[in-house]
């Protein structure tokens, strides 16, 4: 079900500030952040931002087709590559 | 013979089924279109009067997102989804399931009739 339009987007309060002083500070370094629960709200957009996997810190470049998806949407936390189909082949 | 929405012809059934036939128009819809037209239920496409014909033809026109141009818009939102490279979109590219289903059993509808593994140890004896 979805969230209610009442409560506004879910955010951790802390990206507010720390989006808001990577702007000020001009230079777009990547902001590291691990609140993969956040919604990517219309003033992120243009910022890159690291987001963390659990293992490193993927950057993002958030564009405004982003918007309203939450941030753990744009870092895979797994890693499958695929089977490979000959080993079984050559064991036997 | 009845041609609404472009390319579909609806047989002779009740009017509420033959418009399910549009891709776009389900049980709701088309029960919808026929209160709000006053069809009743039980009337047949066949004995439709061309005038209602019309009424639906116009209704469905005005108001209904149906066939191509709803074709469309879902290719399009899957489009946006893969462009956006987000999770649903990579599930989308690898045809996997997207609503986070299990994938270790059944997800056959999405991947397609099973394929046995390649070199698999026969069964001899």
């Amino acid at each position: 079900m979805a969230r209610s339009v009442w409560k506004g987007p879910f955010i951790d309060g802390y990206l507010l500030n720390k989006a808001e002083t990577a702007r000020a500070s001009g230079r777009n370094e990547i902001i590291r952040i691990w609140s993969r629960r956040s919604t990517i709200l219309p003033q992120f957009v243009g910022l890159t931002f690291g987001v963390y996997n659990g293992h490193k810190f993927l950057p993002v470049q958030v564009n405004e087709n982003m918007v309203g998806h939450k941030f753990g949407e744009f870092s895979p936390t797994r890693t499958f590559t695929g089977h490979s189909a000959d080993k079984k082949a050559r064991r036997s | 013979m009845a041609r609404i929405a472009g390319v579909n012809i609806p047989t002779n059934k009740r009017v509420t089924v033959s418009l399910r036939y549009i891709y776009g128009i389900g049980p709701s819809k088309a029960q919808e279109i026929c209160g709000r037209l006053g069809i009743p239920a039980e009337r047949r496409v066949n004995q439709l009067s061309d005038d209602d014909v019309l009424r639906i033809r116009e209704v469905i026109d005005r108001e209904y997102r149906v066939e191509g141009d709803l074709r469309r818009e879902v290719a399009m939102n899957i489009k946006r989804l893969m462009d956006l490279g987000c999770y649903r979109g990579l599930r989308h590219r690898r045809g996997l399931p997207v609503h986070g289903q299990r994938t270790h059993t059944n997800a056959r509808t999405r991947k397609g009739k099973a394929v046995p593994i390649a070199g698999k140890k026969k069964v001899t004896k």
